[in-house]
């Protein structure tokens, strides 16, 4: 890793922070081929991103840089581990509210100001209104740049699109990986591999209009501007940002997220869900009844399926999907 | 209800009830009046005096749950009960019930009722087996949900759907990562909120919930006093009372602060302890690490075999100071952010290595509960803790509630080799 990359993992990392304070945000999506490498510090019941994460930093020569949220008990794990690892390296754990109300935007917002704070001493430089102002800017016409990259991109490409987004470099689209026909459907869960489950679900014959995924388009989805004249507000507007977006399954706003989905759906033209989790992860593990309520409710077809982050197994899924996509598509 | 020691009461109710187990059974008087006669009846054996007094109280409170004598607020493990009895309402711990169910051998058939409702095999038995067990309309219904984003992510989202199924609040509690004491004040304000709901439930105007506080952060505190007693006692050589028994009082350190019988079981567990005294010779002292299988006796008759004792356990200590009855949710605030499960493992790592210490151990045994990425997660770094202090450490695989995954002879060898290398 270069001196001035900071690594992260969840999508509600405060990106504009680590810009403002000199250092380059760069997300990991770790070595979904070899989590082996973390079993000895990381249960193999743990959530297989958060294992490929560290098995790809054990892999990496110093320094690690990184920032983490403590947004479930995986990523609390995987600070826990890289802190005892790689103590030599920069490591914050930023505090995540479930609440999203006043109360959660408060501590997100005091929290935002602990982080900047942490960054700024480890820089060594002191941070303005400004260069927070323009990191802020930056990030959004990042953002902009990746709504009109994706425009008439679906599945696998989008995520592609998303996650390079994410990795700060340029998105390559390949043409070989670009579907423009079949079934159109919503796919929904937490993390995915673009050359994993999302390469079976085109075979099949989906076409991914919508990737409700944080390393798909969840993570592009806010809107609020932040405007604000000094440190504190700008703050408070850019929690305010992070909380707007359309949520993750662990904020405790689970009515919102189902509505936002819903509503997504009938936008994009979905004909049914499909709700594929990493293994192991809580947040999506207790979703899913839920959701699966709310959309026979709305009579939206749904098909759940699970992935262990590498899906070397994956093509045995494909007779699952063809058939929930020949149903849907009547 | 601690889960074990009332083994013999829970067969003479199984016995009696099992066949015709429904919902219904626990809305009628007539269960409870059984329940509370064989609970007096020399059927219940308890091995200390305090146990009879947790005992009675969680048949009562579980009781009037059932019959709705008082509004019902359902919490997760680190929910300072004081704040609920404190403001008349009944405290249900649906984690610990799971555990009662487990002891009583019955998890299986809720869990895979949770499965039939598409809750995954890969999530924690203690949840799946509560959420069977709402989804039978086995458990006393809630009028409020109250969860504490510790120690884990399962209670925050179970209760989110039994919210749903319910249909009544949930009011979620974030407490903040250690090191953030100008965060408090936040954590107070979202306790004051959760009090103002139970407040309006039980009909308590504001002078009424802060008096109602006061007398149970009074309670807690002499409880309190009662448990560094008998702390202080089970550190002594060879103390009577055994891990494998004192894990049960979880359930009164979670659900009876705040409530007399709170302060009459450390009283009279701390009495019982200096009556008692010592067992003589010193034995293999080990720690006991998460929870144990509830429905599995055989792991413990080993260590017997083995001479080792188990001398304390990872739940049952306090971990916060006496606190304010004027100042109650900055009070319960504090108490709550000291708890050792808050924030990152290297907190808990700490406490354990603590423990080692204090109590003196020889070894310790960490059971990696399936599904509960707070324990497990953390049990590699634990073990460093210890092993760094020069505490051996054994890690095994199995299931707190779920009896099916739990490997008896793979477990009995493993536990067996490491005993023999603690000689």
């Amino acid at each position: 890793m270069a001196d001035r990359d900071m690594a992260w993992f969840c999508a509600y990392t405060p990106v504009e922070l680590i810009r403002a304070a000199g250092f380059r945000p760069v997300r990991r999506f770790g070595d979904p081929h070899g989590l082996e490498a973390a079993d000895t510090y990381l249960h193999p019941a743990l959530c297989p991103y958060v294992r490929a994460c560290l098995a790809q930093a054990l892999d990496q020569a110093p320094p690690h840089h990184a920032m983490f949220v403590n947004c479930c008990d995986g990523m609390r794990r995987l600070h826990d581990a890289w802190k005892a690892l790689f103590p030599e390296s920069f490591a914050f754990l930023m505090d995540l509210p479930r609440r999203t109300d006043e109360r959660g935007r408060e501590a997100l917002g005091r929290e935002f100001a602990r982080l900047l704070g942490a960054l700024e001493e480890f820089a060594g430089r002191r941070v303005t209104p400004d260069d927070l102002l323009r990191a802020c800017r930056e990030e959004r016409e990042l953002q902009l740049a990746y709504r009109r990259t994706v425009e008439g991109l679906w599945g696998a490409a989008r995520v592609a699109a998303a996650q390079a987004a994410q990795e700060d470099r340029a998105p390559a689209v390949e043409a070989a990986d670009h579907v423009s026909t079949g079934v159109p459907v919503l796919l929904s869960g937490n993390l995915l591999n673009p050359r994993g489950l999302l390469s079976i679900l085109e075979r099949a014959g989906a076409r991914v209009v919508w990737a409700d995924l944080c390393n798909g388009d969840r993570p592009f989805t806010a809107e609020a501007p932040v405007t604000g004249a000094d440190r504190p507000r700008i703050l408070r507007e850019l929690a305010a940002r992070y909380l707007e977006r359309h949520p993750c399954a662990r904020m405790a706003d689970g009515e919102r997220r189902y509505r936002l989905l819903v509503e997504r759906a009938r936008e994009c033209g979905a004909l049914g869900v499909i709700y594929a989790s990493l293994k192991f992860c809580d947040s999506y593990l207790y979703d899913f009844p839920r959701l699966r309520e709310r959309l026979r409710r709305e009579e939206i077809p749904v098909l759940r399926l699970e992935s262990d982050y590498a899906d070397g197994h994956a093509g045995q899924l494909l007779t699952r999907v063809e058939a929930f996509l020949e149903m849907i598509a009547g | 209800m601690s889960a074990e020691r009332e083994n013999g009461l829970l067969e003479a109710i199984k016995e009696r009830y099992l066949e015709k187990l429904s919902p219904e059974i626990f809305r009628s008087r007539l269960f409870w009046k059984t329940v509370e006669g064989l609970a007096r009846s020399p059927l219940n054996r308890p091995q200390w005096k305090a146990d009879r007094v947790s005992l009675s109280h969680f048949i009562r409170s579980t009781r009037d749950a059932y019959l709705g004598k008082a509004p019902v607020v359902w919490c997760n493990l680190l929910v300072p009960s004081e704040l609920v009895h404190g403001l008349g309402c009944l405290p249900f711990y649906p984690e610990m019930a799971a555990a009662v169910v487990a002891s009583a051998g019955l998890a299986p058939r809720f869990i895979d009722r949770a499965v039939e409702e598409e809750f995954s095999s890969d999530a924690c038995s203690y949840h799946r087996c509560l959420l069977g067990c709402a989804v039978e309309g086995f458990l006393p219904r809630p009028d409020l949900l109250l969860s504490v984003n510790y120690p884990c992510d399962s209670a925050v989202l179970s209760f989110a759907f039994l919210s749903e199924l319910y249909g009544v609040p949930h009011l979620v509690v974030d407490v903040p990562l250690p090191g953030r004491e100008e965060d408090l004040p936040l954590l107070a304000g979202q306790l004051e909120e959760a009090a103002s709901e139970m407040a309006r439930l039980s009909g308590r105007d504001r002078e009424g919930m802060l008096r109602g506080l006061a007398e149970s952060i009074e309670l807690s505190n002499r409880a309190l006093s009662y448990l560094r007693r008998v702390e202080e006692m089970r550190k002594r050589d060879d103390c009577t009372l055994d891990g494998k028994d004192a894990m049960g009082n979880v359930s009164v350190l979670a659900g009876c602060m705040g409530s007399e019988a709170g302060v009459e079981f450390y009283r009279l567990l701390a009495e019982e302890l200096r009556e008692r005294g010592c067992r003589g010779p010193r034995s293999l002292r080990l720690m006991w690490m998460h929870l144990k299988p509830w429905y599995a006796q055989s792991i413990f008759q080993s260590l017997e075999r083995h001479g080792a004792r188990l001398v304390c356990e990872e739940y049952t200590h306090a971990t916060w100071e006496p606190m304010d009855p004027g100042d109650p949710f900055v009070s319960l605030a504090a108490k709550l952010e000291s708890h050792f499960l808050v924030g990152p493992a290297e907190r808990r790592a700490a406490h354990l290595a603590r423990l080692a210490e204090e109590y003196r151990v020889d070894g310790a045994i960490h059971f990696n509960h399936w599904g509960c990425r707070q324990s497990c997660g953390g049990a590699p770094l634990v073990k460093r803790a210890l092993q760094e202090k020069g505490v051996p450490v054994l890690i095994i695989d199995g299931d707190c509630v779920d009896q099916r995954e739990y490997q008896e002879g793979q477990i009995s060898t493993r536990l067996e080799a490491f005993l023999e290398s603690l000689r």
